[in-house]
């Protein structure tokens, strides 16, 4: 009597491991190109290697990836002024830039800045004014006058207004949709956003160093981070409120298509990565952020496909060809939002808690598709494959545990 | 009882009267009539009669302002703003020629006469430098602590002009400062004086960095605002859908008030709008979700009186005891009465109805209600404080404020904290307008209001 159940089991494995072999041996070209450096070693490399950045600069409080390199940025904690460098990951010129707060005159540079930006060999006298510090090298003068340094390079603009308007609506259609077509709700998936919401809030404090726009000359460090913790305090007490007040509906989860959602996010997520997630992967506490983000923007994206579903049945003839017209356009579109509108149209597909399990399904791939195609350093390889295997482990318990009934993870899946 | 109860009443909506009569008395800015006759007696100093009568306008430069109470803590502070600091000043244009810049304390900041058509015998460049600073006493009261540092010539209309720069050093300003004096001259004849007042770095700073930290911690509370009204835009969804009744009509009369106020405040068209629409919904919804009290709106202004109270007295406190804050107003580009109105009662037309009544409303089934009007409490705090060192400082007296405006809410409804707020907003944002009656009659229009509710027969049931 083993045997078979045995036999089956592995079949079973094979089955979820297929799809995610596949996609991840299907040579894909990424639009973005991996970094072999990590944003702590960019870090080190710039404060070691490059004259400008010393303890006069305060400590490196943000990166974020940009091109084939990372933009760091340094404040002191007084907030006057702020350093940001971008590291490339060939090993050639850094380049920099120091903004100051408009109020003030200048800057306390230090000798070496000093010597760096007057191209002498060493620098003499150092005379302090009211708010900048000027050198005197030999019969010239250099005022404490910023900004200094040159243009660094900026961030691609990932806007996609359309896609994200169409987004935003469809998860306006979902909540409504939720309110007033009544279903039983599933418990699991409302404790489940909670359990993400907590694990967020934990980290904020960490993730401060994802919010590199918010830091500005002339406004304390502090400040700017509280402004940002603040920020993602009220945004994740609404979600936590929206899963409660817009639960997902009971329902079992598609267990024979998760490992091919699964897959699909993967693919997308090494077609055209999300460089925000490069920059998740250079924080300590990484998998927690990764499994969270995922939870809630599997949620997420099973609120949207609900209400595309919902708005769908308006046209309940062409309901399949417009989603996998839908499914094509993005498809052809690509752009960062591939993954999260592929895991959409799946809720969309499928429909109720099952369509939610598959944009989780979807959002996790992509999550881990995106920290494979744009990070090449081991930590965060290791990291992603440790996510991918908990991702796998989680739909196989799953689909294992969901054949019984009456068990208890099937709290998830029901009232 | 019932008599005694509406002589109470009355009785407290005097005494509100009389402590917002205390609050108001020497509030305002002052020096507008002395503003014209010190210009004319300047004009005449140097030769010159100007016709008519000016037009007023009130000007300043806040940050300078703020630098200089942040310098001198306290009464000196707003003395040298409104003084040598020359950040508060009435710009006076007269009709026939001549404008000039008095600050409020009176002293003439910079005066411009029309050239004349005789100005007297040209000065040549080796007497001018004498001659100009000979009419330093023209300009500024300490004329010995002026040095001449550059004088210019030029030759123009077929007379020679004269230029001069003097540097005065601190004079009665804080350590670290500068003043300037710009100085012309035709022919023989002062035309134009300008003086400038040169701030040390560390204290704009403060200000600057203050004011740019309060605009950063803002946009999480307007953020909060935001996924507020999108879910008033879902709450609103699901009442049509359900067929809930809705007080639909008077949502779209305040929400035509509430577009009126952003006019009056200098509000755009569009922004008034937006505000407008998103308060008819409000409103209209409200009366189906929140269960405070109604009909108790009459408590609102008296309490308002005493919200103002803790807001003037909290920024006392607060400089009492080492910290700092700003004790003048925000200086206005307007200063109508109108616009005293449309700033004092926006605020509380918008933000309370959606503070009070729809957050609590969301939240009540969960963390309760005053776990959802604490929960307000720190998304008001975020909205509307002043620069202060230390900043927690400033977020604190608001967080108060936030919270008595909750209490009031569960006394009195979502009315009243409307009526608390705006009362509470004209007295303490008067102080930025003239001195004179009718600013003084706005400014309590909430307190009247509130003894008219309050001396209102009651409904039986």
């Amino acid at each position: 009597m083993a045997t078979p159940t045995l036999l089956k089991r592995c079949a079973g494995g094979v089955g979820l491991a297929l799809p995610v072999a596949l996609a991840l041996a299907l040579p894909v070209r990424s639009t973005l190109l991996p970094a072999a450096q990590s944003p702590e070693q960019a870090t080190v490399r710039a404060e070691n290697g490059t004259l400008i950045v010393g303890l006069l600069w305060g400590k490196g409080r943000s990166w974020t990836r940009v091109a084939s390199g990372w933009t760091v940025v340094w404040q002191p904690a007084h907030g006057a002024w702020l350093v940001r460098a971008w590291v490339p990951d060939d090993g050639s010129e850094i380049l920099w830039r120091l903004e100051a707060a408009p109020w003030l005159p200048g800057a306390r540079l230090n000798a070496e800045t000093a010597a760096v930006l007057t191209s002498a060999e060493s620098v003499a006298v150092a005379r302090d004014r009211v708010g900048r510090r000027d050198w005197i090298v030999g019969s010239r003068r250099l005022l404490g006058a910023l900004p200094a340094g040159g243009d660094l390079p900026q961030p691609a603009v990932t806007l996609q207004p359309v896609v994200e308007g169409l987004l935003a609506g469809l998860l306006l259609a979902g909540a409504a949709a939720r309110r007033l077509v009544p279903a039983v709700p599933a418990r699991g998936w409302r404790h489940a956003v909670l359990a993400a919401g907590l694990t967020l809030l934990v980290a904020l404090l960490e993730l401060t160093a994802l919010a590199g726009g918010w830091l500005q000359a002339g406004v304390r460090p502090w400040v700017a981070q509280l402004a940002f913790v603040s920020g993602a305090v009220f945004l994740l007490a609404v979600l936590v409120f929206a899963a409660t007040r817009f639960p997902v509906s009971a329902g079992p989860p598609p267990t024979a298509l998760l490992p091919l959602a699964l897959a699909v996010g993967i693919l997308a997520g090494r077609a055209s990565p999300l460089a925000w997630l490069a920059g998740t992967a250079g924080l300590n506490l990484r998998l927690l952020v990764w499994a969270a983000c995922a939870v809630l923007a599997g949620w997420l994206a099973g609120l949207a496909g609900d209400g595309l579903r919902e708005l769908l049945r308006f046209v309940p003839m062409l309901r399949r060809f417009v989603v996998v017209a839908l499914a094509v356009a993005t498809v052809a579109r690509g752009g960062p939002w591939l993954g999260v509108a592929l895991a959409v149209l799946a809720a969309a597909a499928v429909g109720g808690g099952g369509g939610a399990w598959l944009a989780a399904s979807v959002i996790w791939g992509w999550q881990f598709g995106c920290v494979w195609a744009s990070c090449a350093w081991p930590e965060a390889l290791w990291s992603a494959v440790a996510f991918l295997m908990l991702g796998a482990a989680v739909a196989a318990l799953v689909v294992v545990r969901s054949s019984r009934p009456g068990t208890r993870a099937n709290a998830m899946v029901s009232a | 009882m019932p008599r005694l109860g509406f002589v109470l009443r009355v009785a407290l909506g005097v005494a509100a009267l009389l402590v917002a009569l205390a609050m108001l008395k020497g509030r305002g800015v002052s020096g507008q009539p002395e503003a014209i006759v010190r210009a004319r007696a300047a004009f005449a100093a140097i030769g010159f009669t100007p016709m008519g009568e000016p037009t007023v306008a009130y000007e300043g430069d806040q940050e300078l302002a703020w630098a200089l109470e942040r310098a001198r803590p306290g009464p000196r502070g707003v003395a040298l703003a409104g003084g040598q600091g020359g950040a508060v000043l009435w710009r006076l244009s007269f009709p026939g020629g001549g404008e000039a810049e008095v600050t409020v304390g009176g002293d003439v900041w910079a005066l411009r006469r029309p050239a004349p058509s005789d100005p007297g015998p040209d000065l040549f460049p080796s007497v001018a430098r004498d001659r100009v600073a000979a009419a330093l006493p023209l300009a500024v009261h300490d004329p010995g602590e002026w040095q001449t540092e550059r004088v210019q010539s030029w030759r123009e209309g077929g007379h020679i002009w004269q230029r001069a720069r003097f540097a005065g050093g601190a004079g009665q300003l804080p350590r670290g400062w500068r003043r300037e004096l710009e100085l012309e001259m035709v022919g023989s004849t002062v035309v134009s004086w300008r003086l400038s007042v040169h701030p040390l770095s560390t204290d704009l700073g403060v200000v600057t960095g203050r004011i740019a930290e309060l605009r950063v911690l803002r946009r999480p509370a307007m953020l909060g605002l935001a996924l507020l009204v999108i879910g008033v835009l879902l709450a609103g969804a699901e009442a049509t859908a359900y067929r809930e009744p809705v007080a639909i009509t008077r949502g779209i009369g305040y929400g035509v008030l509430v577009a009126g106020c952003a006019l009056a405040a200098g509000q755009t068209a569009v922004a008034a709008a937006g505000q407008g629409i998103v308060l008819v919904a409000v409103i209209a919804l409200l009366p189906t979700w929140t269960d405070l009290p109604a009909g108790l709106a009459r408590w609102g202004p008296a309490a308002g009186v005493l919200l103002a109270a803790t807001v003037i007295y909290g920024r006392t406190f607060i400089l009492g005891a080492g910290g700092f804050i700003p004790v003048t107003s925000l200086v206005t580009s307007d200063t109508s009465v109108l616009r005293l109105a449309g700033e004092s009662w926006l605020p509380a037309l918008v933000e309370e109805p959606l503070l009070r009544g729809v957050l609590p409303a969301f939240m009540v089934p969960y963390i309760g209600w005053w776990g959802a009007a604490l929960a307000a409490a720190p998304l008001g705090a975020l909205l509307h404080p002043l620069p202060a060192v230390p900043l927690l400082a400033s977020l604190a007296l608001e967080a108060v404020l936030q919270i008595e405006l909750a209490l009031v809410a569960r006394v009195s409804g979502v009315s009243g904290a409307v009526l608390a707020r705006g009362t509470c907003e004209a007295l303490v944002r008067r102080a930025a307008f003239p001195i004179g009656t009718l600013w003084d009659r706005v400014a309590l229009t909430g307190v009247m209001l509130g003894i008219l509710l309050l001396a209102w027969p009651r409904r039986r049931s």
